[in-house]
């Protein structure tokens, strides 16, 4: 009804000069109609502006992205600006979306339930990309949870809506969604950038892990009607972070934010302390009190390390050095801490059947968080499956050394037998040790 | 809230009512020139977006309720319907305009209670193709008296020329928007454009204000650009 193009339509690509047909309608939005296309050269999508979001600012936009590399593949990004003989203005052509990965929103819909595994994935993932994005010199300027689909079983994320990228500093096209905007640009005060990226990314972060609200409390229970006025001040002059440290003005309320008050005591104390700063002092001060992206990657990369799960009831659980005697949410059982590896005293990864060890487990710091290529992974014996070990996946050999002494070399493709207090030295300086209590 | 996941303790997350009202026509001169079969047509059709709208919004409960108006106004769906439950049966043109009395049962419908303490501004979209034959006049004063009638986002669509358009303004009650709520529909492809967007951009408006243009922040306006009417086929004309 009234779309912008039927089946059968053709675009030509101003790059390629390929020529697209479109099959099928995707969706609508504010600025313009997404239509699955095919071509030559396979599948793709078709966004294609309304008149009065067809500028010449923006084709000069997105002429400019679609020559610039994407960040990271997880980036939907513009392949080329598209024009049709039959129809005025322009869209642009990007990578199709696989139907497996879903909208954000079917999560705060509670229509999907992934795993705690999964759902720090796609926060790491998101974290990620935004790095990558922000590594450019490019700002985002409207995250939101319409611009992120996510693999319900993996984890893995896909960002759409790129046109809006624009290098940061550069004059804003959008001022971002209610509710996810930073509240300087609420009040007026600013407009789009990394700053206020990292505002958005922190809010979107939370709604992924806590399917609430950080600003969403006792204030807003108080609201009668949540309109633009209402929002103004909730997220913008008033905004207060429901979990905030001295100030319990705005705690969520019980019967109305109950997401909030369950998720809460759940996650590690790390990753809440970094929403407690970017939500109290980032409110204040945007430019040195919002977490960073790669501050949100290694915290979210520890506490999936820390999803072991309870002896008793088989539930994902955060195993927390800093709150001994924890129990789990579900059944409330205490308890028992995980086998798990301590790696050169930094970071504790809890062992779990599926285990894998990353670069930035094992070669420092400064490696790329890269989930591709994992190093090492969990396996059990081929003759006795009740023994299970860590599989060296590198390309170097490692030495193990028991607690009485014992040494042995693990070429790739071996495993060491995990038995507690087992040192592995992996090489360049890193060094795990098993921990079974 | 009862946890809806087997993974992790939480639910769906927290939602507000965003009560959406159709105030649809049903008049003799409705049967004139297939006006109300095209807003049949144009309802039915809208259904999917709308409820697609409604799932883009993890905040939002949207209910739909529809009142019907000729020689008397009633409910042609009463209770706040679930966007995924809403069907819509064909209306039947007869009789007169008493529009008055429709804004009168959509006005009672605002009151505290029933309304919750809690909800996101509503949405009332009036449809008509003539004069009222009641006092809409003061059923608007009524409506606007109500500070739930005066949030909610007020879209007047007036189908052919001899809609009153002075009722209509006061039914919108603010000058200022009235380029964008007080729309004209020719033909019928330019009254499922509007239907359409009433029913989508216009209620992601009142629960979301989408993606803001730089420049428009200054204008305090919760509704968002009608789509251009001269986009329809102009030979199918009311």
């Amino acid at each position: 009804m009234n779309q912008l193009f039927k089946s059968g339509a053709s675009v030509r690509g101003s790059t390629s000069g390929s020529n697209y047909a479109v099959k099928d309608f995707i969706g609508g939005g504010g600025q313009g109609e997404v239509y699955g296309v095919n071509a030559s050269s396979g599948d793709f999508a078709l966004k294609w502006y309304h008149p009065e979001t067809s500028t010449s600012e923006q084709a000069e936009k997105i002429d400019t992205l679609s020559r610039m590399a994407p960040p990271s593949t997880r980036f939907l990004w513009p392949l080329e600006r598209a024009t049709s003989p039959d129809s005025a203005g322009f869209g642009y052509v990007m990578d199709l979306r696989p139907r497996e990965y879903k909208g954000l929103t079917d999560l705060l819909n509670g229509r999907m339930d992934p795993t705690f595994y999964a759902l720090c994935t796609a926060c790491i993932g998101l974290a990620d990309s935004m790095h990558l994005l922000h590594s450019k010199g490019l700002c985002y300027q409207d995250i939101n949870w319409g611009n992120v689909f996510f693999h319900p079983g993996t984890g893995n994320i896909l960002i759409c809506d790129n046109d809006n990228v624009c290098v940061n500093g550069s004059t804003a096209t959008v001022l971002g969604t209610p509710r996810f905007m930073a509240p300087e640009i609420v009040r007026g005060e600013a407009q789009p950038s990394t700053d206020t990226d990292r505002f958005s990314l922190a809010v979107l972060l939370f709604m992924m892990l806590f399917r609430s609200h950080p600003l969403d409390g006792k204030k807003e229970s108080l609201i009668h009607c949540l309109d633009q006025q209402a929002m103004k001040k909730l997220y913008g002059s008033d905004a207060l972070f429901i979990f905030h440290p001295t100030d319990s003005s705005n705690a969520p309320v019980a019967g109305i934010h109950d997401n909030a008050i369950a998720y809460w005591p759940i996650y590690p104390a790390a990753v809440k302390k970094l929403f407690e700063k970017t939500f109290t002092d980032g409110i204040r001060d945007p430019k040195n009190g919002r977490v960073l992206e790669s501050q949100w990657r290694q915290a979210l990369s520890h506490m999936r390390d820390s999803v072991f799960r309870c002896s008793t009831c088989k539930r994902e659980n955060f195993y927390d050095p800093a709150t001994p005697g924890a129990v789990c949410w579900h059944c409330r059982k205490v308890l028992s801490p995980p086998l798990r590896i301590d790696i050169n005293g930094l970071c504790q990864v809890a062992i779990n059947y599926d285990t894998k060890l990353y670069p930035h487990h094992l070669s420092g710091l400064r490696s790329r968080y890269d989930f591709t290529v994992p190093l090492a992974e969990i396996s059990q014996h081929p003759q006795n499956p009740s023994i299970w070990g860590l599989k060296n996946l590198s390309q170097a050999a490692w030495i193990s050394r028991t607690t009485e002494g014992a040494e042995n070399q693990v070429p790739p493709g071996r495993s060491a037998i995990l038995k507690n207090g087992l040192k592995i030295v992996f090489g360049g300086g890193t060094n795990g040790v098993i921990i079974w209590e | 809230m009862a946890s809806t996941s087997i993974n992790t303790p939480g639910g769906a997350m927290a939602k507000r009512p965003l009560h959406f009202f159709y105030l649809c026509d049903c008049s003799g001169s409705m049967s004139e020139n297939g006006k109300i079969q095209a807003l049949n047509q144009a309802v039915r059709d809208s259904i999917p977006f709308m409820i697609a709208e409604a799932d883009g919004q993890p905040g939002v409960d949207l209910l739909v309720r529809v009142v019907k108006f000729s020689d008397r106004a009633e409910w042609h769906i009463g209770s706040p319907t679930s966007v995924e439950s809403f069907v819509w049966n064909d209306l039947q043109p007869e009789g007169t305009t008493l529009m008055g009395a429709a804004i009168r049962m959509v006005a009672d419908q605002l009151k505290m209670p029933p309304m919750e303490q809690r909800a996101l501004p509503p949405v009332i979209v009036l449809i008509t193709d003539g004069q009222p034959t009641d006092d809409a006049a003061s059923a608007v004063d009524e409506l606007l008296s109500r500070p739930w009638g005066k949030k909610a986002i007020r879209i007047a669509i007036a189908i052919g020329n001899d809609a009153d358009e002075d009722i209509l303004r006061k039914f919108i009650g603010n000058k200022e928007l009235e380029a964008r709520c007080l729309l004209q529909a020719q033909n019928a492809d330019q009254l499922v454009a509007l239907i359409k967007w009433a029913s989508t951009a216009v209620i992601k408006a009142a629960s979301a204000p989408p993606s803001t243009p730089v420049g428009a922040s200054a204008a305090n306006i919760n509704v968002p650009t009608p789509p251009n009417p001269s986009n329809g086929n102009t030979d199918d004309v009311f």
